[in-house]
């Protein structure tokens, strides 16, 4: 069971989506791929908060709100840590709703950029296959 | 219920035959860090003296603390930090010296953190011995902050505390801000046109317009209201800085 640092997470600033809207997305992916197992212990709120420059109450609410969904845990004495739920919970399509807001956005610029269908396919296929 | 820190009711301003602020009302409670907004000549400036009691407003009543603000206690006086837009730093004086200074004036401060923030933010001893009017913009503006942050205030009222300082500096600042003041449950009103780093710190902001405060809610809930039409279907996504725009009512639609 790992303990993830600070720098699990990241924010864009100027975005439309609220930095704690960000951060719960983020845990939503991160456990959705398997980088955040069950047990695996997140840094604390002020950690966070210092290590991006933010309100720790927007830390707070992001984490509150994972815990109302059931993803998060609240620890005695370890803060939070990722929630025990059978594997395979997350179905295909779970996963792909999680996907779909960040593929809208890609989809709009791609379209203001007046691509064409083919280019945009294969450049997100090119990406897929580039290692993080 | 938390205390009211900032109270405004009715509050006027006028400068010759241009009226600045007219019967506005204002709010902040205990632990708000609110972000004030406006644009250019708004008057932003003028509603953070007046509420600071630096400018007697021509009508209406400031309360801080829940003392009248042109009454206020020496013991209310002392939970005050400001940072003003022009900092009227003791020019002739080093930085030690003005420090000093004003270490007299304050019962709480704090001289570890001082020193700590002196370090940090590169004010060596060359510095430290230099007149204050011979430092640069962006230095003066981060001397003027831990003169304002020292004595630990309960209140901090911040007038574009970042217009002089390049990114890394302002990076240095608003991690201070989180880790330093926010974390004590320091009540913060913070004027910038930096939006990105206002949605960092800000939870609540608050828009001045045509001299009175037009909209004030928290940053979230204005951002994913402004994203729903009124049919409720989704229209484009909205940034602060398109918010800005659509309150202050800068393009006309």
């Amino acid at each position: 069971m790992a303990i993830h640092p600070a720098q699990l997470f990241s924010i864009v600033t100027g975005s439309p989506d609220p930095i704690y809207r960000q951060l719960v997305d983020q845990v939503r992916r991160l456990t959705a791929g398997g980088q955040l197992a069950p047990g695996d212990e997140l840094p604390s709120v002020r950690e966070v908060a210092s290590n991006l420059a933010i309100n720790p109450m927007t830390v707070s609410k992001a984490y509150g709100l994972l815990e109302a969904e059931g993803l998060l845990a609240r620890r005695r004495g370890l803060g939070m840590v990722v929630a025990e739920r059978p594997r395979g919970t997350r179905s295909a399509a779970e996963r792909a709703a999680l996907l779909r807001p960040t593929l809208e956005r890609a989809a709009r610029e791609a379209r203001e950029l007046e691509m064409d269908h083919d280019t945009v396919l294969s450049l997100f296929t090119h990406i897929l296959k580039e290692q993080p | 219920m938390t205390q009211a820190i900032i109270q405004m009711q009715g509050v006027a301003k006028y400068f010759g035959g241009a009226i600045v602020l007219s019967s506005l009302d204002w709010e902040v409670r205990q632990g708000q860090v609110v972000g004030l907004l406006g644009r250019n000549g708004a008057g932003k400036t003028t509603l953070m003296e007046c509420l600071l009691g630096l400018r007697e407003a021509d009508a209406g009543a400031v309360c801080l603390f829940g003392e009248d603000v042109s009454a206020l206690s020496d013991a209310a006086r002392a939970r005050i930090g400001y940072v003003p837009q022009k900092s009227a730093l003791f020019e002739w004086m080093t930085p030690l010296q003005m420090l000093d200074y004003f270490k007299a004036m304050y019962p709480r401060w704090n001289a570890v953190k001082v020193d700590a923030l002196l370090e940090r933010w590169g004010f060596d001893t060359l510095k430290l011995n230099k007149p204050v009017g011979r430092l640069s913009g962006g230095e003066q503006q981060r001397l003027s902050i831990i003169r304002a942050l020292a004595h630990d205030p309960d209140l901090l009222v911040l007038d574009e505390p970042v217009s002089s300082l390049d990114p890394a500096g302002r990076r240095a600042f608003l991690t201070e801000l989180v880790d330093g003041v926010i974390e004590r449950g320091t009540t913060v009103v913070f004027s910038t046109h930096i939006l990105t780093d206002l949605e960092r710190v800000a939870l609540d902001v608050a828009f001045l317009k045509e001299g009175r405060i037009g909209l004030q809610g928290p940053l979230d809930e204005l951002l994913e209201g402004a994203r729903n039409t009124t049919q409720g279907r989704r229209a484009e996504p909205v940034s602060l800085e398109d918010l800005f725009i659509q309150v202050t009512g800068g393009v006309s639609a």
